[in-house]
């Protein structure tokens, strides 16, 4: 079984600072694996523990270097970069050149994240299986395979859904599949040795011109004018959430 | 360039619209007005009368309806087939769509199929020009941008649930719904639906209850849990967990209040290491009082805090615990 897991790499959300001046976040933001994608590849390598002559390919739009060495030492085994040709992709033109490259292999399995913690489309998944005509299944929290036949629990608005599907198929993964496996010193040693390829891709470039465009980035308009306590011991804070909860007559049994 | 604008009509547990999907006709009706075309409604499976009479309601000037035994449960591949045909017969300019996981997997899927842009999870939709531009949050809610795309050719956009109050229904307007032909071969629907586990009815008062306590991913650990567990039950309220607790396997899905899961409006929510991602404050902005404890200044859920408390909720939340039990049992 040949499974493909698709990574982006993302400004880590727990740093992602707001420059008003610039409409942009911060430079300099360290960047890190996107969370749901690493719940992609943790999957992707729990598959290969069980089953026998998996081959694991990891691979991201753009420079993602630490990304893929990431993928590499968590148990993947070889990593392919692919050459951005734009700064300017939407995710239409994103799918498109990852949907060339995934051709070019015979993948059973295109595993990613549901969404990036970034853009966060979503769109990337299902328009993949628009274009390599392959049935998806988002929102994945449980998987199970079995002779070419998946089965899957997704999240959705009602509750946890239980569907079958057979591959080659497309999941996009919620971080409550698994745990993803923190790489091994052995393993970040091994990463080092496995391959990893650059590729231009092959896509005509009026398939790239984007059918949507973003402007610059603005903070929510703040809405309420609340109390902040901030510096405080606790005992004080206390104090002055006590005081408002009775002044709202919250306290009364 | 065409100017209707078409709703794929989601429909919910009991069959009837989606709350979600009811809030698209006033935005809906606004955009074909502005358009000048009109507002077409589209509903699949089986059953359709209730959601015929309720989209009639709300201002729909036409209603298209396919009914196929591949159409009892939403999959994109046998609603992709649908709304292909509702799209052929609508001609319309824009496709809207809830904000849910069915509604994103359709228009993704549709849109790639045709070249055509899906802008998601818009909060407002406006025209500009020869454009169509939406809001919509990014960085998990931490910013906003405006996403466009031009009217040349079809666009979808799938809105996100609660940017929208739901238009008063008119009773007694009705429209006559047209049949699509629609047929799909059962050999089409690649991915078959099992069952439904865990349906959100039924599990604890939530909805309920005057008191909300909401524990978030700030508690670092399932265990952890208790400590916003004893505070509601300080209260005598409820406990309810975010998106990211739920996707952890902390809490279970029927407890997770967001987009995917419940919305409550209590007169005191409590968020306990919230951080405020959209997923989750769609469903907690209808609340009166909102206080939150957390460590990161920079949330975003102290933007909808009537009172916020930067600090270590380990810290915190056990002495208020502790001093709401005193003063109510006075």
């Amino acid at each position: 079984m040949n499974i493909a897991v698709l990574v982006k790499q993302v400004p880590d959300p727990n740093a992602v600072r707001f420059d008003a001046r610039a409409g942009n976040i911060l430079p300099g933001t360290s960047q890190v694996p996107n969370e749901y994608d690493l719940a992609a590849a943790e999957a992707a390598v729990r598959l290969a523990e069980t089953f026998d002559g998996v081959e694991i390919v990891v691979a991201t739009l753009g420079n993602a270097r630490e990304s893929l060495n990431r993928c590499l030492a968590m148990g993947v085994d070889r990593a392919v970069a692919i050459e951005s040709p734009s700064d300017h992709l939407d995710s239409l033109a994103t799918a498109r050149i990852l949907a060339s490259w995934l051709k070019t292999g015979s993948f059973d399995l295109i595993l990613t994240g549901q969404e990036a913690s970034d853009g966060g489309t979503g769109n990337v998944a299902p328009q993949l299986a628009a274009l390599l005509g392959l049935p998806i299944v988002s929102n994945v929290i449980g998987l199970e395979y079995q002779n070419s036949e998946l089965t899957l629990k997704r999240e959705i608005e009602d509750g946890h859904q239980v569907v079958t599907t057979r591959t080659p198929a497309v999941l996009s993964v919620l971080t409550a599949l698994n745990e993803p496996r923190h790489p091994t010193l052995k393993g970040i040693m091994g990463a080092r040795r496995k391959p990893t390829e650059t590729v231009k891709p092959d896509v005509p470039a009026q398939e790239l011109q984007p059918v949507q465009s973003w402007g610059s980035l603005f903070a929510e308009e703040q809405t309420i004018a609340g109390i902040m306590i901030q510096d405080e011991e606790p005992e004080a804070a206390v104090d002055k959430l006590m005081a408002f909860l009775e002044e709202h007559k919250l306290l009364e049994s | 360039m065409s100017n209707n604008v078409l709703i794929f009509t989601e429909r919910g547990e009991d069959g009837d619209v989606r709350a979600s999907t009811a809030e698209l006709f006033g935005v809906g009706g606004s955009l074909a007005d502005e358009l000048g075309g009109s507002l077409v409604a589209a509903i699949f499976g089986g059953e359709t009368q209730a959601p015929v009479a309720h989209v009639a309601e709300l201002g729909a000037d036409r209603i298209l309806t396919a009914n196929d035994p591949a159409l009892a449960e939403i999959t994109v591949d046998g609603y992709s087939r649908a709304l292909d045909a509702a799209i052929d017969a609508a001609d319309p300019a824009i496709v809207l769509l809830s904000g849910t996981t069915a509604g994103r997997d359709l228009a993704a899927y549709a849109a790639a199929k045709r070249g055509a842009a899906h802008l998601v999870d818009a909060v407002h939709v406006s025209l500009e020009g020869d454009d169509v531009v939406v809001r919509r949050p990014v960085f998990q809610g931490k910013l906003q941008t405006e996403a466009r795309a031009r009217r040349d050719q079809i666009v979808f956009i799938t809105v996100r649930s609660g940017s929208y109050s739901p238009l008063e229904r008119q009773a007694n307007r009705t429209v006559d719904a047209e049949t699509l032909p629609v047929e799909i071969n059962p050999d089409d629907l690649r991915v078959k639906v099992v069952e439904l586990l865990e349906s959100k009815a039924g599990s604890a008062n939530l909805e309920a209850a005057d008191v909300v306590v909401i524990g978030g991913r700030g508690l670092g650990e399932a265990q952890n849990f208790e400590l916003a567990a004893k505070l509601a039950e300080a209260f005598d309220g409820a406990v309810g967990a975010t998106r990211a607790v739920s996707d952890l396997g902390w809490r279970p899905h029927s407890d997770q209040v967001g987009q995917t899961g419940r919305t409550i409006a209590p007169k005191l929510y409590i968020g306990v290491g919230v951080s405020g991602a959209v997923q989750h404050t769609v469903g907690m902005r209808g609340s009166e009082l909102v206080v939150a404890i957390n460590r990161d200044p920079d949330a975003p859920i102290f933007k909808l805090a009537d009172f916020g408390i930067v600090g270590d909720l380990f810290e915190v939340v056990p002495i208020l615990t502790e001093r709401v039990r005193q003063a109510r049992s006075q």
